[in-house]
């Protein structure tokens, strides 16, 4: 019996295969030059770039720097780095010391989510000229073509930072891995900085927004609404049809999915340093607490005080910006301060803040005033949150109320 | 009282009337000297004085001829049975390799967690001895994300599993490029575990391992280690592609010890029927813990396990705590298991009842006693079990409890055969087309594949384009590129014929469901159908729902005093005939069959009388199952014999032959089914079918054509031999209707042998 037949009895048995196989057939290859659809690229602003016998395809766009984007203008990006110039804070994303032309915006297509094989078809990016912006798109056009993709891809580039969407766990190892196949054939990757959104927008927005997926961000939070948009779940179904057909319909629309991606880092970036920088006057008061909340764990706690006390006075009765500036300014030793902001906060906050207030003012009346019964007091209102919060976990409440038994015994020893 | 030692009981087992009566066979295995080699001079002296500090002065010969062989450039496979020092075989060479050149790396393979993890503390203790600066890493599930990345940059030996490898080490082998590029050894331990399905898997995925390694341009050795088996180096060569040396002289030493064939009284002459090994188990460990004499015991299944280790309990309650006596098996948590190892080498635990998951090489130290509950089912198993008792002073005690299974009988009633016979040959199949297939997809996954390659026996080409029409890879010109969305290595285990496992789901606190197990699907059909009885840590459970299509088993705890036992219908189809052996009255035939399969009604059977007390109906859809089948047909009806007659007598030879055939293959007795049919499907004559039970065969019953003569006539020999009447449960099996059963089965098995000794034809 022959090998295809076995194969096709065994068929019920193999894992992941469809039901309807497609004939083989002959694989052309184009070495004169011509590439199929030439016409259609062409009028794509996609063309050729041929190594020996392989190619990839380029394509470009010029992008004036009025376009807008959402709520931005391309314009507004390096308005952004230059407002970090003018700033002494301390933070991840600053650009202080960088020139607009060292951002990178950079997103891909792949076949799939992890691994070696998850191929990266697409590699597309944009950066700022003296006269607007430029995206490129290098396009694989066949498995196996990824000589001549990397090779454009890295002569192309000239750049210090890239600002990605997630691109540090996921669209940049993937790079690196798949260069990795190749590497005896093409230069080696540069080592790079990272702006990665997808962090900022978790640590700005994921109080209001329950996903923070960049088609999220940009409907919530740039004003940016897709029509007509490729879902990006496609993208590898569609990539397989275009590698069997080689027509460029379907991908162009992957082409186009992703230069909004791209085009959005930019307005992202733009908008989280607007956010960062306080410059944002329809900031809320909740988004100033994130920023300042940021600020204080990477160690700039000036600048944390500064987000937090506008946070504040823009919304007094915000008890998360109270509580969090009580905080900062315990840490700044300024104390008085901040004991006022705890008694405002036992009034008004959420249970986890009201315990965590009331707390402060324990300690404060025991060790500063030494004004024992106004700690029991405070202490008993600790205990009243404990018991009375629907939200807490059993275990952690048990660790909570033997802290404060604890505290509730030292005090009545006094 | 004073407590006993070994040697008083094994005085009293010596003379005891009741017991002695019982004894078939008392095999003293006399106390073995060491065999020293020095310790070679090129071994750094770092190395030396660390030995030293153990204790170590001198190296056990075949140490020697291990460290010698590997560091001329050989890749070797050690027989090393338990306790002989066999880790040294293999760190001694590579610890000395990678202080010569730190950039060397080596890669350890282990079949289970568990082990990795005992190697890893035990080599840092030596390497920390020795003040030698190499990492050593454990990679699997357990290792923390945030050293991840260190043990890919920086890890010098990586201690993983063949699984970690396949699904998470091979498929992402970007990161691990230093590894790859540097990889010097490779060391697989207990050896014997790969084979059937694992170990056919296993190989595919050494391929895949060989491919990256070329791809990165090392091209490492092969350090494998083995339980005595026929074919120690035929399976290391089938597993790694490699060319071996064999170092089969073991110089460690061992103590004396007493080996007993112990066969349980017959409570009824006419039917043969015996006592049951579980009773009898439960009175003899109950003699050695009360004396505190450290004792495993083993049982072939969970269940048996679990109801074993429920006697022993209740039998020692007052004299030994609630925790002395343990039970151990897969499906445990590995907290557990540590805490149980533990106790064993520390003394807390005196008794522990497991399943062949103790076989390995998990340090518990060294016991007093073993009691097998039956024929583990292989010579090596049994010697690697017997191997667990003996320590260094003193002398040790094994009991092999016979049940009333022929091949139990077989084996008790020819200890010989047992104590002098080679063991059994491992077999795998690498090339069985469904493993090959799942594998050529993640290998295409990790490197295109180019028309210049090979990887195993079949044509490369024909299978890399069926994937292409399959639109899982893509070609141009001689390239294979992956060309799918998935991760293939996700939906592929290496342990089990079905891809999804029915997790267990303990309900009896309503609140706070919890997960207490999983299982395989085939397993899961027969064991966690409603209302089954699962027995988990000595606790019974009832089954209250098994939902098939969610892969959930819900079970609540109970207290019963019976167990559930179910039946498995089964019809089959032949699909394709390869060979054929025949003369004017049978027929023998090999070839690919269709099985299909359903749980059918399940039984209730009493603890201690273990009496049916009851049954009910099993709902779950039939398993289809295409696979390689050997099957003997009788050609032309037997004018003497009714079709009754015929049918009692092919359900004999089932019987028979199922007892015969682990004596030659290396296998789990579930890998291996017999079908009996008074009219098979394709040829309506009376027919006996042996297949493999994993889709395309694993080459189980291809070796049963091949040497079906040898199998037959020992069959023939169990039956004939046998002390019953008219058959009985140890020969041609369960209470027969006629009284010339046996005689059929005989005559029935004889009319095969001389078919097979016929003219083989090719088809």
């Amino acid at each position: 019996m022959n090998l295809k037949s076995k194969l096709n009895r065994m068929k019920p048995h193999l894992t992941g295969h469809k039901s309807d196989p497609v004939p083989l057939k002959e694989e052309k290859i184009e070495n004169n030059g011509n590439i199929p659809y030439h016409d259609i690229w062409q009028v794509n602003q996609t063309v050729p770039y041929w190594l020996e016998n392989e190619y990839c395809l380029i394509r470009e766009i010029h992008f004036p720097l009025s376009f807008k984007h959402g709520k931005y203008r391309l314009s507004d990006c390096i308005d952004a780095v230059e407002a970090w110039k003018q700033t002494s804070f301390f933070h991840p994303l600053s650009a202080k010391d960088h020139d607009i032309e060292d951002l990178f915006f950079f997103d891909t297509e792949t076949t799939g989510l992890r691994g070696v094989g998850s191929t990266i078809f697409m590699l597309g990016y944009a950066k700022f000229t003296s006269d607007g912006v430029i995206l490129r798109q290098h396009i694989l056009p066949q498995p196996g073509f990824e000589v001549p993709l990397y090779m454009s891809f890295l002569k192309n580039v000239d750049y210090t930072t890239l600002v990605t969407y997630n691109g540090k766990s996921f669209d940049w190892p993937q790079v690196k891995s798949r260069h990795t196949l190749i590497r005896k054939h093409v230069p080696k990757l540069p080592d790079v900085g990272h702006f990665d959104l997808y962090h900022a927008s978790r640590r700005l927005w994921k109080h209001k927004m329950e996903s923070v997926k960049l088609t999220e961000v940009e409907k919530q939070i740039l004003g940016f609404e897709r029509i007509d948009d490729l879902p990006g779940y496609l993208a590898p179904a569609i990539y397989f049809d275009f590698v069997d057909r080689k027509h460029p319909e379907g991908i162009i629309k992957v082409l186009e999915h992703n230069e909004k991606d791209i085009l959005s880092l930019i307005s992202l970036y733009t908008h989280v340093t607007r956010q960062l920088l306080g410059s944002d006057t329809d900031q809320t008061s909740n988004e100033r607490v994130e920023a300042g909340k940021w600020y204080r764990s990477t160690g700039d706690h000036d600048a944390s005080i500064n987000l937090l006390e506008n946070a504040y006075y823009q919304d007094e009765n915000n008890s998360s910006a109270a509580h969090t500036l009580a905080f900062a300014f315990k840490r700044k030793k300024k104390l008085p301060k901040a004991v006022e902001l705890w008694k405002q906060v036992v009034q008004s906050g959420s249970f986890k803040e009201k315990r965590e207030a009331n707390i402060e003012l324990a300690k404060f009346y025991e060790h500063n005033e030494k004004d024992i019964a106004a700690a029991l007091d405070s202490t008993k209102g600790a205990l009243q949150n404990v018991v009375q919060d629907p939200l807490m976990k059993e275990s952690s409440r048990a660790i909570y109320l033997k802290e404060i038994q604890h505290r509730l015994n030292r005090l009545y020893r006094k | 009282m004073k407590k006993k030692t070994v040697g008083d009981l094994v005085e009293f087992f010596k003379t005891d009337k009741d017991i002695q009566q019982q004894i078939v066979k008392w095999h003293t295995i006399e106390p073995k000297k060491a065999d020293f080699s020095c310790i070679p001079h090129t071994v750094h002296p770092k190395l030396v004085q660390a030995l030293n500090e153990k204790g170590i002065g001198q190296l056990y010969t075949h140490q020697e001829e291990a460290y010698r062989l590997i560091r001329n450039g050989h890749s070797v496979t050690a027989i090393t049975p338990t306790a002989s020092g066999k880790t040294l075989c293999y760190n001694l060479p590579v610890v000395q390799t990678i202080l010569e050149n730190p950039s060397a790396r080596a890669l350890y393979l282990f079949p289970t967690k568990a082990l990795s993890q005992d190697q890893k503390t035990e080599l840092n203790e030596w390497l920390d001895l020795a003040d030698a600066s190499i990492t050593c890493y454990t990679y699997d599930g357990d290792t923390p994300a945030n050293i991840r990345q260190k043990v890919r940059r920086a890890g010098q030996i990586v201690i993983t599993n063949p699984d970690m490898l396949h699904s998470a080490i091979l498929p992402h082998h970007t990161k691990w490029v230093s590894l790859f590029e540097n990889l010097q050894y490779i060391v697989l331990d207990e050896l014997h575990i790969y084979r059937g399905v694992f170990g056919s898997h296993v190989a595919n995925v050494i391929r895949r391992l060989k491919r990256i390694c070329a791809f990165y341009g090392s091209s490492p050795q092969f350090i494998c280690t083995s339980a005595t088996i026929a074919n120690p180096k035929e399976l290391a060569q089938n597993l790694t592609g490699e060319k071996m040396e064999l170092i089969d002289q073991n110089g460690a030493p061992s103590a004396r010890k007493h080996f007993v064939f112990y066969n349980p009284p017959i409570v009824n002459q006419q039917l043969n029927v015996r006592r049951s090994a579980t009773l009898e188990v439960r009175k003899l460990a109950g003699l050695l813990l009360k004396q505190k004499i450290q004792t495993i015991v083993f049982a072939k299944s969970r269940v048996r396990v679990e109801i074993i280790l429920t006697y022993l309990q209740e039998l020692v309650k007052n004299e030994l705590g609630p925790k002395s006596i343990r039970g151990y098996r897969g499906g445990y948590l590995p907290t557990q298991r540590r805490e149980i190892e533990k106790g064993l080498r520390n003394g807390d635990v005196y008794g522990v009842v497991s399943t062949n998951a103790l076989e390995l090489g998990v340090d518990i130290g060294q016991l007093q006693a073993c009691i097998m509950t039956g024929y583990p089912g292989t010579i090596a198993s049994a010697w690697q079990q017997a191997g667990r008792a003996g320590r260094r002073q003193g002398e040790a005690l094994i009991l092999m409890v016979a049940s009333s299974s022929p091949l139990d009988q077989y084996v008790i009633k020819h200890p010989e055969y047992f104590l002098d016979t080679s063991p059994e040959t491992a077999r795998i199949n690498p090339d069985n087309l469904v493993i090959l297939l799942d594998h050529l997809k993640c290998a295409a996954f990790e490197l295109p594949f180019t028309i210049e390659e090979e990887f195993g026996e079949h044509n490369l080409e024909e299978l890399l384009d069926y994937l292409v029409e399959e639109r899982i890879l893509h070609r141009s010109k001689d390239k294979w590129h992956w060309m799918n969305d998935a991760f293939p290595a996700h939906n592929i285990s290496l342990r089990s014929a079905s891809q999804e496992n029915v997790i267990i789901i303990d309900q009896t606190e309503t609140a706070y469901h919890k997960v207490i197990g999983e299982m395989d699907r085939f397993s899961a059909m027969t064991l966690l159908h409603d209302e089954a009885i699962y027995l988990h840590q000595g606790t019974q459970f009832q089954v209250e729902k098994l939902d098939w299509e969610e892969k959930k088993a819900y079970v609540r705890e109970v207290d019963i005093d019976y167990f559930t036992d179910a039946n498995l219908a089964v019809s089959l189809s032949v699909l394709e005939e390869d060979k054929t052996k025949q003369n004017d009255r049978a027929v023998i035939s090999y070839g690919d069959v269709s099985v299909r399969a359903m749980a059918t009604i399940f039984k209730k059977i009493k603890f201690d009388t273990h009496e049916n007390i009851g049954s009910g109906p099993i709902h779950l859809p039939e398993e289809e199952l295409h696979t390689s089948s050997s099957w003997f047909t009788l050609k032309e009806e037997l004018h003497e014999l009714s079709e009754d007659r015929i049918e009692q007598g092919l359900i004999g030879t089932a019987h028979a032959m199922q007892a015969i055939i682990p004596l030659h293959v290396m296998c789990d007795p579930q890998d291996i089914q017999l079908v009996p049919q008074i009219k098979a499907t394709h040829n309506h004559l009376p027919t006996l079918f042996v297949y493999d039970r994993y889709p395309g065969g694993i080459g189980l019953s291809e070796k049963v054509f091949e040497i079906g003569i040898t199998i037959l006539k020992e069959a023939l020999l169990l039956v004939e031999n046998c002390q019953c009447f008219h058959g009985c449960p140890s020969c041609i099996g369960t209470e027969p209707h006629a009284k010339s059963a046996k005689k059929d089965a005989m005559q029935i098995m004889t009319l095969f042998t001389e078919a097979l000794e016929g003219d083989q034809l090719e088809s």
